[in-house]
């Protein structure tokens, strides 16, 4: 084979591979409800700028998600989030919920949702297996605000879940709350 | 006689439609009862809990939870064979903000012979609680729960071989709320 081929089939695998794993970042299901979200709400989600506030909430929720052990979530590697920050969030939010739920039955397993309407809070926890660990998918919805995170848990943390959902949302929640008060 | 292929489009649309909804009411009387009637009252409750644990959940229940941990190896315990928990409460700032329609459209799901009412279970709470037990021949199918009070409505609905005794050690877990219910007190002679 000439060289002038060869480099040409190289540079056509990279080009591939270089779009595969954009296709897979842009597809994945923590970017489509992001942008869901924002299509939804017409908001935007924030830049790097809140970056640092950002794992700091990431943290806050990932604790209260393993019980108050939040090193240990962070060693799970495999945080992502997205805050959206002083923006209304008006709309109807059970075809919110609907749109979600469909968006996500195929990969995820909803675990718990609560709805306020009196205070206009939604918060959503799905969850799924990932080998020998377990990925959670928060989504949290405030007048103002709203959170997606998306973290892998160990057994432990999700066995803490799972016993009580309706405290671990409410506590989630609340978390999240507190840091954006701080 | 024509055969179905030779009957107009709109005939074939119709039966077509007679066997989809032939298969929903037979989906409809099975343990799982249908809750989504229920979702409008979310725009009116203050707060809406909607807990889904289904039948991935429940074995993925089976391996997170430890069995050196006393009160999780009872839950893994009491969750074997189940194939769902779904859990839908309501609660309202006012009385009576929910229709007694909607209540209807639960009960009208938990009628005999596929359901059974219990008798005599008591409630510490107010309001009136409903237990119900789904059966196949002596085989217990499902369980569901109605609690209705002036301000909260909650539907309580597991599938799988469960009994009331089950149910009262699963309160306050997996997203089952203390409900108050009892379980029915064994005889001298069962013990």
């Amino acid at each position: 084979m000439k060289r002038a081929t060869l480099v040409q089939v190289a540079a056509i695998l990279l080009i591939v591979s270089f779009t595969a794993n954009v296709g897979q970042a842009i597809n994945d299901d923590f970017s489509s409800v992001v942008k869901m979200i924002e299509q939804y709400y017409n908001v935007k989600h924030e830049g790097l700028s809140f970056l640092a506030k950002a794992a700091m909430k990431a943290v806050g929720t990932g604790a209260k998600i393993k019980g108050g052990t939040a090193r240990q979530l962070a060693e799970a590697g495999s945080i992502r989030l997205a805050t959206f920050e002083d923006q209304d969030f008006n709309g109807d939010f059970l075809k919110f919920r609907s749109s979600l739920n469909d968006s996500l039955k195929d990969t995820w397993t909803p675990l718990v949702q609560t709805i306020s309407s009196e205070n206009a809070e939604q918060s959503y926890i799905f969850v799924r297996e990932k080998g020998d660990k377990f990925s959670v998918l928060i989504v949290m919805i405030e007048k103002r605000e709203g959170t997606v995170v998306q973290a892998t848990v160990s057994a432990k943390s999700l066995a803490l879940l799972m016993k009580d959902p309706e405290e671990g949302a409410k506590t989630i929640r609340e978390e999240a709350t507190i840091v954006d008060n701080e | 006689m024509k055969s179905l292929f030779q009957q107009p489009p709109g005939t074939l649309l119709l039966v077509a439609f007679m066997v989809m909804a032939s298969a929903f009411t037979t989906q409809a009387q099975g343990p799982r009862i249908q809750l989504g009637n229920l979702d409008h009252l979310a725009t009116k409750a203050s707060d809406t809990v909607d807990v889904t644990i289904d039948e991935r959940l429940i074995q993925l229940a089976a391996k997170v939870f430890n069995e050196k941990d006393d009160d999780e190896a009872q839950i893994k315990k009491l969750v074997q064979g189940l194939k769902g928990i779904y859990v839908r409460s309501f609660e309202f700032d006012v009385d009576n903000a929910y229709a007694a329609t909607d209540v209807d459209s639960i009960r009208a799901q938990l009628r005999e012979p596929a359901w059974m009412r219990i008798l005599n279970v008591t409630s510490k709470k107010e309001g009136n609680v409903e237990v119900y037990l789904s059966m196949n021949g002596p085989d217990i199918t499902g369980l569901a729960v109605l609690s209705v009070e002036p301000r909260e409505l909650t539907i309580v609905n597991i599938v799988g071989p469960v009994d009331l005794e089950k149910l009262t050690k699963l309160e306050g877990n997996l997203g089952i709320p203390d409900l108050g219910v009892e379980a029915p007190k064994k005889r001298k002679n069962e013990q």
